[in-house]
């Protein structure tokens, strides 16, 4: 059956959305379910700190904000912790775009991370050369890590989502292994038991620091972050290459009519993304850890997905979100000062999430409902009154 | 010989979690629902099945606290994708973080006396050499698979229920003219994900282990998926999967006890490289479901 | 739940007592400012096959959803067998024993014909059962079916069968078909007719069929109901009418059989209509044998699962001709399709464009040879829903639009705007999602883009699928003036109305090879019907 009619409720339902008349109506309803939501995320994670724990939740709300936004030196601390997400999370976009869902982000960081440390430590390279051969090798390990993945869906037809999953444990694994082997990337020291790290990064090859404690403070790894992001958002929304990646996102045939190929283009879009995670490695790596450990990478891979896919619509929109998780991985380091364990921001972070998630749900569904009342209520206003037809 | 025993023992130990989990998301990606909040319903199971012991003082009453704590994560992943058409990337993914922040953080705060299921020895069988301990000596959660994994083939290919899951993991607008109502049964058949997927984490902390940990399951959620797709969506290769990580597991534990010195880093990695390799090479993929992660959305109302 | 049986009626007989199997009474139906159906009226007397004739877009299809409780009519109401009823979904249509053999959107590949019968009951499953239920039905009515066959290894004709067995088994009263015979060879379409006329005599229901065409409604119904806009504009004993009074009541205006026979589905007619003019045969054979642009040579092509697509599959075709390949869907057109739109790589074989080979399966190296298609399901590879018509009508020519890689907004809006003008696409903007468009709407896109590449190899699969009159007159107009310019058309479509009166030669197109070419002027419709049924006459 064709579609006769030109309009359904799903085209209905999106001029109720776009009507002028009740434009600023609507965004004070948007705003408000935020308000609403978000509250009711905070109340949640009250009731849990309270069952739990003697700590106020007032004290504890405090502590983040204390931690994360309060002066400049969080402000720095929150900077800091915001910019190998945000560099993870256009990344993550970038695939999205493809529609190629890199689950593996973590893992490109850490292996990212692990090849620009070996430059780093290992390659007794000059100064001038040291850092940005660092970063180079981080990006390229990450591309290489995300570039098995693509190797077998291009090669294998396997699903990208399941083998970027799978290599992130392998990742950690190899990590490890380096780490515990003194011909790789284990830390060099006379006499004594060694550790399962790499040596220190010398601060001559370090990011430099901008600011200086007790002020603000913050690594200029947040410059490289911007710039990228800047570059990326101008990529995706403005060049041909662009152009090209969202066509294959949303219609990978004719994409390919077009002369797009799946495995160029989408391949390539991956690998890049695994290039941006891999750089957010060395970023840790030369900015904020300065030495390789297990889990040194700490979910910024995870954290990058889950910014990308929030923004994956709106490119720039990853930079406000990226700052947010930021604040809040600033905002836990001070919750120790309450007493309250700090596994609470892995609570409160992820109930904000899922309260952000459903203005726009919500709203879905009003206006589904609205417009089949309308629908009815015109037929009512027109038509001799309904026989028989369903209330 | 001994030796053999020995790992197949521990290998059946570690694949039981899987194998409860494995029928669940069997269960689901069979009408077509791709769950990766698989892990937080495990460790929501593990963590509350714990809970539930120490609170009514038995395990068995830890393992149904266990089964509600999955069935709470599934209803809310069901509802907020299903239901009220949330990505379910960004769900799942939110889930599994807030799972673990939220059971490591009740760990730190809340004081537990875990009690453990107790051992079952089937009387004559155990004695016979090689299998009788693996088989025939375990706590008796092991044994509850006996139910459950013949119980879930039974639902999705006997019942009407099951046929009309499977017509929605096919070709959800043909079910939907029909008349079947494909979110409900995708959101059931995610629910009972969660069930299974809590019992699962259970049976690892209450069943097995006896306490809980921070991080327990360890990303055991995501080895689900990749059993089920190693599998062929067939349950029997599900399970076939989920052995494939449990013995890996138990091989890694107890080579070097035999004397083999591998770096513990391959063994730990080789079951997530056979999976890769088995994809590569093994996977029939004209057995996946058509709409397999696909949302639906009626076409024309 | 059976349905209720009338006293024994003469066929098209109807008496004052028995109330009509369904009636419909001022059923209207809106969305938003368009008026689908306006107070329509359709009343079927039981024991009588009932036919609903309408264009693209005259609202049959919605009076039918209406019917199936699948939308709700803002006004009106429904009698089954006299009784006021309120459909409020397909499962409460089901239980009043209305049915609709569905096209391509109610059976599930995977699952086996008897498992599709059964889908949508609510009672325990027993396979056995429920095989010998479908064996009863088939033998009852003359259908042939495996009940234990998978659905994607039957033939659309196949296919049809088990929808048809899916609606009897239901035992339904009323029993609703929309455009079935697309999908038919003409000695299935007879064989479903016979089938209908059982369903209807001998178990006193009545069916409903849905159709453009005039032949269907003249061949297979009693009475026929017409509707235009929205508005049933007459209704007719089918003995007493004739094509020229039914396409002129659907059209509603005086209609040249013969320039729009393909639009009104008139075979006879297409088929005299050129012959006697002998216009598009003169043309034919004023060209002399030109050297072909176009040339595929013994193409082969498995699907994954291991169907046979393409088994040595070869044409030629020549600049300015229209070649008019017909056959019964399925035969392996889609392949010939996504051949030529690069999508498939063959297994063997070559493509020639101009005499240089064109790599197959490689992206965009078909259009970039200069052979653009205009896809079946639009859809699939002919446009990007997501983005806006200006973004869809660059789509495979981004670089015309782009200053050193950088796409350039400006110049896609100018290029936009124009291609909207000429090719009067009906559109709010050119930022306009693609898909707020209508069916029509949409295909002028796809065509404005595909001619202004300016191909020498044009493809049009379907091209008036789901047109109206108006529409297809326009597609017709656009085809054969791109003839004229020398570009050489391949009319790939399963109506044969269509390819008679376009093409300038005819070939036939049958489980993935070409049976046979001949000119227009040569063609005869059971040698065509016999070379769709796979004999090479």
């Amino acid at each position: 059956m064709t579609a006769e009619a030109p309009t359904t409720s799903e085209q209905l339902v999106a001029k109720l959305a776009t009507a002028s008349a009740g434009r600023g109506r609507r965004l004070l309803v948007n705003v408000a379910l935020y308000v609403v939501c978000m509250i009711g995320a905070l109340a949640v994670a009250s009731v849990i700190i309270v069952v739990a724990t003697d700590a106020d939740p007032f004290d504890v709300f405090h502590a983040m904000y204390e931690g994360s936004l309060s002066r400049p030196s969080a402000i720095g601390l929150t900077l800091d912790r915001a910019m190998p997400i945000l560099i993870t999370a256009l990344g993550g976009v970038i695939a999205s775009r493809a529609a190629m869902i890199n689950i593996g982000l973590e893992g490109q960081v850490i292996v990212g991370g692990l090849l620009g440390a070996v430059v780093a430590l290992k390659l007794g390279l000059p100064v001038a050369a040291n850092l940005p051969l660092t970063l180079v090798a981080s990006a390229l390990g990450g591309a290489l890590w995300a570039g098995l993945a693509s190797l077998l869906r291009f090669w294998r037809n396997v699903d990208v989502v399941i083998s970027t999953l799978l290599l992130n444990f392998v990742a950690v694994e190899v990590l490890s292994f380096a780490l515990n082997k003194s011909y790789l990337l284990q830390e060099t020291r006379d006499n004594v038991q060694l550790l399962p790290q790499s040596d220190r990064l010398p601060s001559a090859h370090q990011l430099t620091r901008l600011g200086s404690p007790p002020g603000f403070s913050v690594s200029s790894g947040i410059f490289i972050s911007l710039v990228l992001a800047g570059i990326v958002i101008f990529a995706l929304g403005r060049t041909r290459w662009g152009f090209r990646l969202k066509m294959l996102g949303m219609n990978p045939n004719a994409a390919r009519a077009a002369g797009v190929s799946m495995a160029a283009v989408g391949g390539g879009a991956l690998v890049l993304s695994g290039a941006l995670a891999g750089l957010a490695g060395g970023v840790i790596f030369t900015g904020t850890a300065f030495r390789i450990q297990p889990g040194f990478s700490n979910n910024n891979g995870g954290d990058g997905l889950l910014v990308a896919l929030i923004a994956r619509r709106n490119v720039a929109a990853t930079i406000p979100v990226a700052f947010f998780f930021g604040a809040m991985r600033a905002g836990g380091g001070f919750l120790a000062s309450t007493g309250v364990p700090r596994y609470l921001v892995d609570v409160v972070q992820p109930l904000l999430v899922l309260a952000a998630l459903l203005p726009p749900a919500i709203l879905f569904v009003w206006d589904r409902r609205k417009a089949l009342r309308l629908a009815r209520e015109e037929a009512a206003a027109h038509e001799r009154p309904a026989l028989g037809a369903a209330a | 010989m001994n030796d053999l025993s020995i790992i197949l023992s521990s290998a059946i130990r570690l694949t039981a979690p899987l194998a409860f989990a494995g029928a669940g998301e069997y269960v689901a990606e069979r009408g077509g629902s791709l769950i990766i909040s698989i892990e937080a319903m495990m460790i929501s199971g593990a963590f509350f099945g714990i809970f539930g012991s120490s609170v009514f003082g038995n395990p068995a009453a830890g393992l149904v606290v266990g089964m509600v704590a999955g069935l709470v994560v599934a209803l809310i992943h069901a509802n907020l994708s299903y239901r009220l058409d949330a990505n379910t990337f960004v769900v799942g993914l939110t889930l599994n973080v807030l799972a673990l922040g939220l059971t490591s953080f009740l760990l730190e705060t809340i004081d537990m006396t875990p009690h453990r299921a107790g051992e079952i020895k089937v009387p004559l069988v155990h004695n016979l050499p090689v299998i009788g301990d693996p088989l025939f000596v375990n706590r008796w959660t092991v044994y509850l698979l006996i139910v459950v994994v013949p119980l879930a083939w039974y639902l999705v290919q006997r019942t009407r229920w099951g046929l009309e899951l499977r017509a929605c993991g096919e070709d959800p607008q043909a079910a939907d003219v029909t008349g079947i109502d494909v979110n409900l049964r995708r959101r059931q058949s995610v629910y009972l994900l969660g069930i299974l997927a809590g019992l699962g984490g259970a049976a690892l902390s209450v069943g097995q282990v006896g306490l809980f940990n921070q991080n327990m399951t360890a990303g055991r959620g995501f080895i689900v998926n990749a059993a089920v797709i190693f599998g062929g969506w067939r349950l029997l290769g599900t399970m076939a999967g989920c052995f494939l990580f449990g013995a890996a597991d138990a091989l890694r534990l107890a080579l070097p006890a035999i004397g083999y010195t591998l770096p513990p880093q391959v063994l730990i990695a080789a079951p997530y490289v056979a999976a890769l390799l088995a994809l590569c090479f093994f996977a029939k993929r004209n057995t996946k479901p058509e709409a397999l992660a696909r949302p639906f959305v009626r076409g024309i109302t | 739940m059976l349905a209720s049986t009338p006293p024994t009626v003469g066929a098209g007989e109807a008496q004052a007592s028995p109330a009509p199997a369904v009636e419909l009474r001022g059923i209207t139906k809106r969305f938003g400012d368009v008026v689908a159906c306006d107070r329509v009226d359709l009343s079927v007397p039981v024991g009588e096959i009932h036919g609903l004739l309408g264009q693209n877009g005259a609202g049959k299809s919605t009076l039918m959803k209406v019917l199936l409780g699948l939308l709700t009519p803002d006004a009106g109401s429904i009698l089954i067998h006299g009784r006021s009823v309120v459909v409020k979904d397909p499962l409460a249509a089901a239980e009043m024993g209305i049915a609709m053999v569905h096209q391509h959107f109610s059976v599930i590949g995977a699952l086996t014909v008897w498992e599709n019968v059964t889908l949508g009951e609510r009672d325990r499953l027993d396979p056995k059962r429920s095989i010998r239920h479908v064996e009863e039905i088939a033998e009852r009515y003359g259908l042939d079916v495996d009940p234990t066959a998978r659905l994607d290894t039957l033939t659309p004709g196949q296919r049809q069968r088990v929808e048809i067995v899916k609606c009897l088994r239901r035992d339904p009263s009323i029993l609703i078909l929309d455009e079935p015979t697309s999908v038919l060879t003409l000695s299935e379409s007879e064989e479903l007719f016979t089938t209908l006329r059982t369903v209807v005599q001998e178990e006193g229901r009545a069916v409903v069929l849905i159709s453009h065409k005039l032949d269907e409604i003249l061949h297979a119904t009693d009475a026929v109901t017409i509707m235009r806009d929205g508005r049933v504009v007459d209704r007719l004993v089918t003995a007493e009418t004739d094509p020229a009074s039914l396409a002129r009541s659907m059209v509603g205006r005086s209609v040249s059989l013969r320039s729009d026979a393909a639009a009104l589905g008139l075979l006879q007619v297409a088929e005299q209509t050129a012959t006697s003019e002998g216009g598009a045969d003169a043309s034919a054979e004023a060209a002399p044998a030109r050297p072909p642009v176009l040339r595929i040579t013994d193409a082969h092509h498995r699907a994954p699962d291991g169907r046979v697509l393409l088994d040595g599959l070869s044409l030629e075709l020549a600049p300015g001709e229209i070649l008019g390949l017909a056959g019964v869907e399925g035969n392996g057109q889609a392949a010939l399709e996504a051949l030529l739109t690069s999508l498939i790589h063959l297994d063997s074989g070559t493509v020639e464009v101009d005499g240089a080979e064109v790599r197959t399966g490689h992206p965009g190296a078909m259009a970039k040879a200069g052979v653009v298609v205009i896809p079946e399901d639009r859809h699939v590879a002919g446009c990007v829903l997501g983005m806006s018509v200006a973004e869809n009508l660059v789509l495979d020519d981004v670089d015309r639009v782009c200053r050193r890689r950088i796409v350039s907004p400006k110049l896609i809006r100018e290029q936009a705007l124009e291609l909207i003008e000429r090719f009067q696409i009906k559109t709010p903007s050119p930022d306009t999602p693609m898909a707020s468009l209508s069916g029509g709407n949409q295909q002028r896109v796809v065509l404005a883009r595909a001619l202004t590449r300016e191909p020498k190899v044009l493809v049009a699969a379907q091209p008036t699928h789901g047109l109206d009159v108006g529409a297809i007159e326009y597609m017709t107009e656009q085809l054969r003036a791109a003839a004229d310019r020398g570009v050489a058309v391949l009319l790939i479509s399963t109506e044969l109305e269509e390819i008679l009166a376009l093409s300038d030669r005819i070939a036939v197109i049958h489980r993935g090879r070409i049976l046979g070419s001949f000119p227009r002027a040569e063609a005869d419709l059971e040698r065509i019907g016999l070379m769709m049924g796979g004999h090479v006459a």
